[in-house]
């Protein structure tokens, strides 16, 4: 019966072909319009890590002394400061946890031919990669010991291994970053990512650091950081000891917190902490707090889906209403012109529900051509965004969700604009028509 | 003369149509005369002043990793060097590159830290006596730094006596105009302000300090530095090209990088801006071509549908201007309802758009100009299926009867 029906939709459809062309551009436009902006919606807004993004929680503490305020929404520093990191990673307690900071080196081989450039890189604790699945190709984590010693060792990601070494194992062979030789312990596969969600500081999509170091190396070496600092307090930072023990914000600081359990746990003994610094003279102000957010709700936090985007994907849906009141008036122009025809074969033995069922088929084929060329529309506007714009490389595409999501909304928007008018001509009295004839 | 009645009572007695078509013109209306704002909008913030002759500079950053010398010799030297380039005015080491979108920030005050005064946020640029030339911006008051005033140093606390200002710091504290002279504070450090530039943006571009910059006659040796370049116009590549080697060729154990010209920084930084006011002129440009095709499409189905009608008319001694006259009325009709509920539709949108996201109020011109506009279009759309219902023969469309 349903092929039936697409039979009769299809020489409907050429019977018309003005009208049909008109309809299926229509729809294909809004249709692209719209999964363009909703695709890099999609893509900004995805969890970048669904296996682990509840439990990576990034801290934030209220440290200013009392009459400070933040310029953010929320009156909370973004980072931490390095002597708060220190403490916070020396915690005794089973979790996880990582401070870092982005950093930047000129890298440079001993008797290469590679010629010396500039890399950035992140300066963390060994955690970082079991916290945010980041895979070994060779090698592995520096130990604890190494941690612990400020060892000079590195782990690199594979594009720099390739670079370097043609890919080969470099576990044990050296690199120089500045004035500093380091020996590489491991190679990771590339960040998986394309949005920067453990480090929202400096844009949101920028690539992911190639070079890993152990923290302690950001006081062995006073590394200097390449991310935001920010004071709030009059302070004579003479030197880089100074500045380590100083009020600025300059690190961030995650945790892993596999349980809500665990976030209790933590959360209090975030409190007692601050407590306890209270006494050593230290964040003189009256209500201490706190913030422990998970990396989705850190996207949303810090903004990753921009003003623009929200606005694009507003006015898009505006758009598809357009498109939509413009197919409802032609197919209701179009079924109604019908109405003889109709008349006849309902005085014929067909049901209402079948003529009815019967138009609506006619609507969802023309949402399905629509929506096909609609994911075509909508690659060439993704296209523009990414020639346009050099960050939206890799956020500008269409995935499977959306390349699935574009022929269904399509064909809702169809069937939602063919009700009415299939309503309206399946209550055709077959009587008016017959009797005019 | 236009016979509003008998085309008002066939507009009520097939509603449906007519909604339809008023709801589109009202949407369109609303979506375009938005975009239109923020486009406007968007193209004032790109299209803004720098005070910089954005084509003639660029900036070349590097990173010394030899421990071997005296980087602030050595920073004279690179000075020197790059200025001895032909076709290179002028050259300076600086520590932040306005356009850029990085750079350094402070609060500066009219009297010491420990008093209740006036607090001013503003970017600060550390660079030598060099630092006005190679920007090419104008000093409109006071003298250039001297040789004797810049300071050479590393430490955090160490800061220069003296500063050039741009004239927008200086009428946040001196609206009066006599700031020439006076003293402000760094924390508890003074400043004297000895020069007032005219404009010249900052860093940011897109925040509140982007017009008030101070310049200190300071140099910072460390191993990351940032140069920026002034070249004679159209010399500008030839000078980019060769800067690498000549740097290198003086002193090896270096990376020079990113050498980018200042208006490839400045697009880079408003790149998202760029692409917004894209996607809405592509936005308004389809919309309002949809919207044509729907009215277009809806009229000569209408016509199609009135054949036997409008043969009638013209049988009994209707003109040809008389059919068309109908549709253009019916249509201009519909338009006027439509573009009326759009306006109301544009009003309340801006304020949606102004309440939630950081988006100025909608100015009522774009809205009035929209409006005509989208009339205009609609009458054009309808021209075509009218005069062809004014063709129909009297004939033909009464034959059937």
């Amino acid at each position: 019966m349903l092929f039936h029906y697409i039979d009769l939709s299809w020489r409907s459809l050429k019977r018309t072909p003005m009208v049909s062309t008109l309809m299926i551009i229509a729809i294909a436009i809004g249709i692209g319009v719209t999964m363009t902006s909703l695709s890099v919606y999609h893509m900004m807004s995805a969890d970048p890590i669904p296996s682990k993004s509840s439990q990576l929680h990034h801290v934030q503490l209220k440290t200013m002394d009392e009459g400070h305020t933040w310029w953010t929404k929320d009156d909370m520093p973004y980072q931490v400061t390095y002597q708060d990191a220190m403490n916070l990673l020396n915690a005794d307690l089973p979790y996880r946890r990582t401070a870092m900071i982005k950093a930047g080196f000129a890298v440079h081989l001993d008797n290469s031919d590679i010629k010396p450039f500039i890399e950035q890189a992140r300066v963390a604790s060994a955690d970082i990669f079991a916290m945010f699945n980041l895979e070994f190709v060779y090698g592995g984590a520096w130990s604890s010991d190494d941690e612990d010693s400020a060892a000079s060792v590195v782990v690199i990601a594979q594009s720099l291994n390739d670079k370097l070494f043609q890919g080969e194992n470099s576990v044990g062979k050296t690199i120089n970053l500045d004035d500093m030789t380091v020996r590489i312990v491991g190679v990771i596969k590339d960040w998986p990512t394309y949005v920067k969600y453990y480090d929202l500081n400096n844009g949101a999509f920028r690539d992911p650091e190639q070079v890993y170091l152990p923290f302690s190396s950001v006081a062995q070496h006073e590394i200097e950081s390449w991310g935001n600092s920010n004071g709030w307090k009059v302070e004579s930072n003479r030197n880089y000891q100074d500045f380590l023990n100083s009020e600025v914000f300059w690190v961030q600081f995650w945790v892993e917190l596999p349980t809500q359990q665990d976030k209790e746990t933590y959360a209090s003994f975030l409190m007692s902490y601050m407590a306890e610094q209270q006494k050593l003279g230290r964040f003189a102000r009256k209500e201490l707090e706190y913030a422990l957010r998970d990396v989705n709700e850190m996207m949303v936090y810090r903004e990753v889906v921009n003003e623009d985007n929200k606005i694009l994907v507003m006015l898009s849906f505006m758009f598809l209403a357009v498109c939509l009141a413009n197919i409802l008036g032609l197919l209701l122009a179009k079924f109604l012109r019908r109405a003889p025809e109709v008349g006849v074969r309902r005085a014929l033995g067909a049901s209402k529900t079948q003529v009815f069922i019967q138009h609506l088929v006619e609507v969802g084929l023309l949402g399905v051509i629509g929506g096909v060329l609609g994911i075509l529309i909508a690659q060439v506007g993704l296209w523009g965004m990414r020639t346009s714009n050099s960050a939206y490389t890799a956020i500008a595409g269409m995935d499977l969700t959306m390349l699935l999501a574009a022929p269904v909304i399509a064909v809702s928007v169809c069937i939602l604009a063919g009700l009415y008018p299939a309503w309206l001509v399946c209550r055709t009295t077959p009587a008016t028509y017959l009797k005019s004839q | 003369m236009f016979e509003f009645r008998p085309i008002l009572n066939a507009l009520l007695r097939a509603k449906s149509g007519a909604i339809l078509l008023l709801l589109q013109i009202a949407i369109t209306t609303a979506i375009v005369s938005n975009a239109a704002f923020i486009i406007k909008d968007r193209i004032a913030y790109l299209e803004q002043e720098t005070g910089l002759p954005e084509q003639d500079l660029f900036q070349a950053e590097m990173m010394m990793y030899g421990a071997d010398i005296d980087l602030g010799k050595q920073i004279e030297r690179d000075e020197s060097l790059l200025r001895n380039i032909p076709g290179v005015i002028d050259a300076v080491h600086i520590n932040a590159v306005p356009l850029s979108g990085g750079g350094s920030g402070g609060s500066y005050t009219l009297l010491p830290q420990n008093q209740v005064s006036q607090s001013v946020s503003a970017a600060y640029f550390l660079a030598d006596s060099h630092a006005l030339n190679t920007l090419g911006v104008e000093l409109v008051a006071g003298r250039n730094f001297e040789e004797s005033e810049v300071i050479v140093s590393n430490e955090g606390t160490a800061i220069a006596k003296v500063a050039l200002i741009t004239q927008a710091m200086h009428d946040e504290f001196f609206p009066e105009g006599n700031g020439l002279g006076q003293t402000i504070y760094r924390e508890n450090d003074p400043v004297k302000i000895i020069g007032i530039i005219k404009l010249m943006k900052g860093p940011w571009l897109n925040d509140k300090r982007k017009d008030r910059s101070l310049i200190f006659p300071h140099v910072r040796p460390r191993t990351f530095q940032k140069f920026i370049i002034r070249t004679e116009p159209n010399e500008r590549a030839a000078v980019m090209r060769k800067v690498e080697d000549v740097l290198l060729a003086e002193y090896p154990h270096r990376v020079i990088n990113s050498v980018r010209g200042l208006d490839e920084l400045k697009a880079k930084y408003v790149a998202e801006d760029t692409l917004m006011v894209r996607m809405l002129m592509v936005l308004i440009v389809i919309l309002v071509m949809i919207t044509a095709l729907g009215i277009f499409g809806l009229t000569l189905f209408n016509i199609n549908k009135r054949l036997k009608q409008i043969g009638t008319r013209r049988a009994l001694g209707a003109r040809k201007s008389a059919i068309i006259r109908y549709f253009l009325v019916e249509n201009a009709l519909i338009c006027s309802v439509g573009v009326a509920v759009g306006s109301l539709g544009a009003i309340w949108m801006g304020n949606k758009l102004m309440a939630l996201y950081s988006v100025p109020a909608l100015s009522a011109s774009y809205v009035v100009i929209t409006s005509l506009l989208v009339i205009v279009m609609s009458l054009l759309a309808v021209v075509g299926p009218a005069k062809r219902a004014a063709d129909i023969s009297p004939s033909i469309a009464t034959r059937s009867i």
